[in-house]
């Protein structure tokens, strides 16, 4: 029998929500970001953001899947990991709701709903997911009944490295895709700090090495060029690394930096040359979103997890690999 | 070919008969062809070098025989044995906590002489016949290493048996640190907290 679930998706600057039905079918999926000024997400200013849009997410989610409040068979939230006013507000919204419609609750986590929703768009079965973002640089895989982190960045993310670059020459926030615009009339190279360690990789040495670019007045459009070149062949790399590490065939890129043409060019080759599938998830369902929570939280609780509202404080720090994936078979 | 690896293609090649392993870093379309030059050719030379320098300090790894820089490739012994991360699933707890032991002196001699391996998992640790360790794989080597490099190579090894050998993961962690202590001593309790600390860096804000 067919269930509806609608999920909440509120971990740092975009709250979302989406309607999702246990046949895996999207039935909408709205959002929105606050866009954030100068120096990063001011963390109490983005929950205020949710409790303010929130409830009107909800409701035209509810309106574009065509359902009403009492078609809602289940409640998904994002419970971690993320900034802590941030997930409590998304928290408090997701009880109340569930309390009102006596549904039961799920506690998604962040990063394995990333994996889901994509693994649900491209019907990958065990991938190694490539997730980057503002706030995730991450190279993701199932092992031992687990999403285990193979690599990660030792110190900024490549959205917010991007971002930050992009600010300092000008640009508007998120300044992903000015950059990869502006790269595309680069003709010279230059080099900059291509910095791996293994399966993890670090953007702060370049980010420090593209702004002195700037200074000493070389074309904004080469050094987003370089930047480009630079940080997608390290991530490149340690994504590799991880493929010929798990012997896995299916590489999955999703995060807002996933609608980089160019990074997905790479990752094409490196999928080619290693015999994988490729696939980058599309837009709407890459970036942060409630459809993939519901979708995680129909998964859990198809395998029997249900979160009683006593216990369903929020965890901030919820590593991936802290979750058993009940629903995937452990090898 | 004996396996494609992230940067190289290893093949076993007889040559002077003997049997040998022949490293290619081949050339990657998709990465920029400046910054796919300068990876080739500077890691076939560290790799080279490192593998001949840490061999001095009593790492035990694979001879170097030739090295054909523009070719991007480099002619070692070919060490017959298996994999240490193969080797975790088919060994009894005793056989995998002496060989961590082994694993975490061997990391602990080259931090001391300020060395850093770049990538320490149990792919690139070979386990000969006479259950002797090798180590390979030394393109992300390092000399001058500071203390944040040693603990970014502890960090690596951490996560390595956390992400491969979940299930072993903690007596594996806890031989190779008694491994690594016994070489490095006092100089190990820096590099371990610092280990932590970066574990904890990246992470989600
Ligand atoms: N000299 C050797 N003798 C025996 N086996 C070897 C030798 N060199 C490499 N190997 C095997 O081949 C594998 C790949 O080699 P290596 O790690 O050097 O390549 P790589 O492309 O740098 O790998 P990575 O994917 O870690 O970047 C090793 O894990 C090891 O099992
Ligand atoms: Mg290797």
């Amino acid at each position: 029998m067919s269930l509806l679930c609608l999920g909440l998706e509120g971990t740092a600057h975009s709250f979302g929500a989406g309607v999702v039905s246990s046949e895996g079918k999207v039935l909408s999926n709205i959002w929105h970001m606050l866009s954030p000024v100068e120096g990063g997400i001011h963390p109490r200013e983005a929950s205020r953001h949710h409790s303010d849009v929130g409830p009107g997410i909800i409701k035209r989610s509810l309106k574009d899947a065509g359902v009403s409040h009492s078609d809602i068979q289940l409640v998904a939230f994002s419970r971690g990991p993320g900034l802590g006013p941030c997930l409590r507000t998304t928290a408090t919204m997701a009880r109340t709701l569930a309390q009102k419609l006596t549904v039961p609750l799920v506690g998604v986590n962040h990063c394995v709903a990333h994996i889901e929703i994509g693994c649900l768009e491209s019907g990958f079965e065990d991938p190694v997911t490539i997730y980057v973002s503002g706030g995730n640089t991450q190279v993701i895989a199932f092992a031992g009944g687990r999403f285990r982190t193979f690599g990660e960045t030792l110190d900024m993310a490549l959205g917010n490295m991007l971002d930050v670059f992009g600010r300092t020459i000008g640009m508007s926030f998120p300044a992903g895709p000015s950059i990869e615009h502006a790269a595309a009339d680069g003709v010279e190279y230059y080099q900059l700090p291509y910095s791996v360690k293994g399966m993890d990789l670090s953007y702060s040495g370049m980010l420090t090495a593209a702004k002195k670019l700037h200074l000493e007045g070389v074309p904004v459009a080469d050094i987003c060029f370089s930047i480009q070149e630079t940080a997608f062949g390290m991530l490149a790399e340690v994504a590799e690394r991880a493929v010929a590490h798990t012997k896995k065939n299916e590489i999955l890129l999703t995060g807002g930096v996933a609608c980089n043409n160019r990074l997905t060019e790479i990752l094409e080759g490196v999928a080619e040359r290693h015999g994988a599938s490729f696939h980058r998830v599309s837009p709407p369902l890459a970036g942060d979103q409630g459809a993939m929570i519901a979708w995680t939280g129909i998964l859990q609780h198809q395998a029997g997890d249900e979160l009683p509202i006593s216990d369903s404080h929020v965890m901030p720090k919820w590593r991936t690999d802290e979750q058993d994936i009940l629903w995937r078979s452990r090898f | 070919m004996l396996t494609l690896g992230a940067e190289s293609a290893i093949y076993i090649v007889e040559y002077w008969g003997m049997t040998l392993a022949l490293k290619w870093r081949h050339s990657k379309p998709y990465v920029h062809n400046k910054i796919d030059k300068l990876l080739r050719t500077s890691r076939t030379s560290r790799e080279c070098k490192m593998l001949t320098f840490v061999r001095a300090l009593g790492v035990p790894t694979p001879a170097v025989h030739s090295i054909d820089i523009s070719n991007h490739s480099i002619l070692m012994d070919f060490i017959e044995g298996q994999q240490f991360k193969q080797l975790v699933n088919t060994s009894s707890k005793k056989r995998i906590t002496t060989l961590c032991h082994e694993f975490g002196k061997l990391l602990g001699i080259m931090h001391m002489s300020d060395i850093v391996h770049g990538d320490p998992t149990t792919s690139n640790a070979v386990v000969d016949m006479q259950s002797k360790m090798w180590l390979v794989d030394f393109g992300l080597a390092e000399k001058n290493a500071t203390i944040e490099m040693k603990g970014v190579d502890m960090h690596l090894l951490r996560r390595a048996y956390e992400t491969t050998h979940w299930a072993l993961q903690e007596i594996m962690l806890e031989s190779t640190m008694e491994g690594y202590v016994e070489i490095s001593g006092d100089d190990a309790e820096a590099v371990l907290s610092r280990a932590d600390e970066i574990r904890e860096r990246g992470r989600y804000h």
